[in-house]
């Protein structure tokens, strides 16, 4: 026989010995899109870590004189565990590349999802103290220092304080969370979309 | 209506994976290198069903893609050249009925198809589905003539790297 025909005839036999995958494997192949939207969340929060390095080590003039160390002490402490965050978004978009069952893909996402959400919430509180310190402490220097406030301050003074506190806080946590909604949010929603319809074809 | 096109997908691909698997199996080597193909080619065709009119049979379209698939796009990504090719097709299938020599010879004869270039690789695949000099001309996008001009070069060249 010709020797192409054998390798032909060999060819045609082998086919018993090829993978078998079932409607399932290629459904939860075609919602491995979800891949793509953890490894965004990864780049994301990489080139958000990237911008805010620099950001850490700048400290604008004005502000110089204020000198606050408490804030100085808590961006620093912060930074490690925003890495740690990056690392494991990364760790996260490895997995859900390395699994292709319905489960695991589920598990995946679900972790994916709450990564994402203990970040947020992580970054949202401290810029909710940092914002909260900053407000205070910058309203007290502008009356002159800690002992000229409590010599000369009236309870107004306190109303006062009290109030552009809120206000300053609420309006950098409002921008904080349109922020994060817009980088993050679309990304979840899509992630929670694969999660519904892996989680009909599960049952 | 998505979803409806997601599972007339689905079940078309769940009935035709083997043309997606031989391709992996000509491409690849190994069991990684296999499903990571195979995926690539699954999004692709998932991707190009929403344009697949149904004026082509769905197998003949799934080679096409396929194939276009392994040679384009797998082909830059990546591809590591390990040692483990030959082992990897052979062992998944023991050669009681072949006696010794002619294994040999497929043996090498799969050694040599692994030597060849992407496209080579892509008409020998057609070739050893049995396919016609025309289905061949309709996958590949080339004439008859040029379809079987080529599959004799090839055969020339593998029969060149077996009998150096």
């Amino acid at each position: 026989m010709d020797e192409f025909e054998l390798l032909k005839k060999d060819w045609k036999k082998r086919e018993t010995s090829l993978p078998k995958l079932s409607y399932e494997d290629i459904y939860a192949m075609i919602l491995k899109k979800s891949s793509s939207n953890v490894k965004w969340i990864f780049i994301i929060s990489f080139a958000e870590m990237l911008i805010g390095l620099p950001l850490l080590f700048y400290t604008p003039d004005e502000t110089e004189h204020l000198n606050y160390l408490f804030i100085d002490i808590l961006t620093y402490a912060s930074y490690p565990i925003c890495i740690y965050f990056v690392y494991r978004f990364y760790k996260n978009y490895k997995k859900i590349s390395a699994t292709s069952s319905v489960r695991g893909l589920i598990d995946s996402i679900i972790r994916a999802r709450k990564t994402v959400k203990h970040y947020i919430i992580f970054n949202l509180s401290i810029m909710f103290v940092i914002s909260v310190y900053a407000s205070v402490a910058t309203y007290i220097e502008e009356s002159g220092g800690w002992t000229a406030y409590k010599q000369l301050s009236a309870p107004t003074d306190h109303l006062v304080l009290i109030a552009l506190t809120i206000l300053a806080t609420l309006l950098i946590i409002g921008l904080a969370i349109g922020f994060y909604l817009l980088l993050y949010g679309f990304l979840l929603r899509r992630l929670h979309k694969n999660y519904k319809e892996l989680k009909k074809i599960e049952v | 209506m998505d979803k409806d096109l997601e599972q007339r997908f689905i079940s078309q691909l769940e009935k035709h994976q083997n043309i997606v698997h031989k391709v992996c199996r000509i491409y690849t080597s190994g069991q990684d290198e296999h499903s990571d193909l195979f995926q690539e080619i699954t999004i692709q065709l998932w991707k190009a069903f929403p344009n697949f009119r149904g004026d082509a049979k769905f197998s003949t379209w799934m080679y096409r893609v396929a194939l276009n698939t392994a040679i384009t796009l797998y082909r830059k990504s990546k591809r590591s050249v390990r040692g483990d090719s030959h082992e990897y097709v052979l062992n998944n299938l023991k050669y009681h009925e072949y006696n010794d020599e002619e294994e040999q010879q497929l043996k090498l004869m799969y050694d040599a198809i692994k030597q060849l270039s992407d496209v080579e690789k892509a008409l020998i695949f057609l070739f050893l589905e049995d396919k016609s000099y025309r289905e061949i001309s309709e996958t590949m996008g080339i004439t008859e003539v040029n379809a079987r001009v080529k599959m004799n070069r090839i055969k020339s060249k593998l029969r060149t790297i077996l009998n150096p």
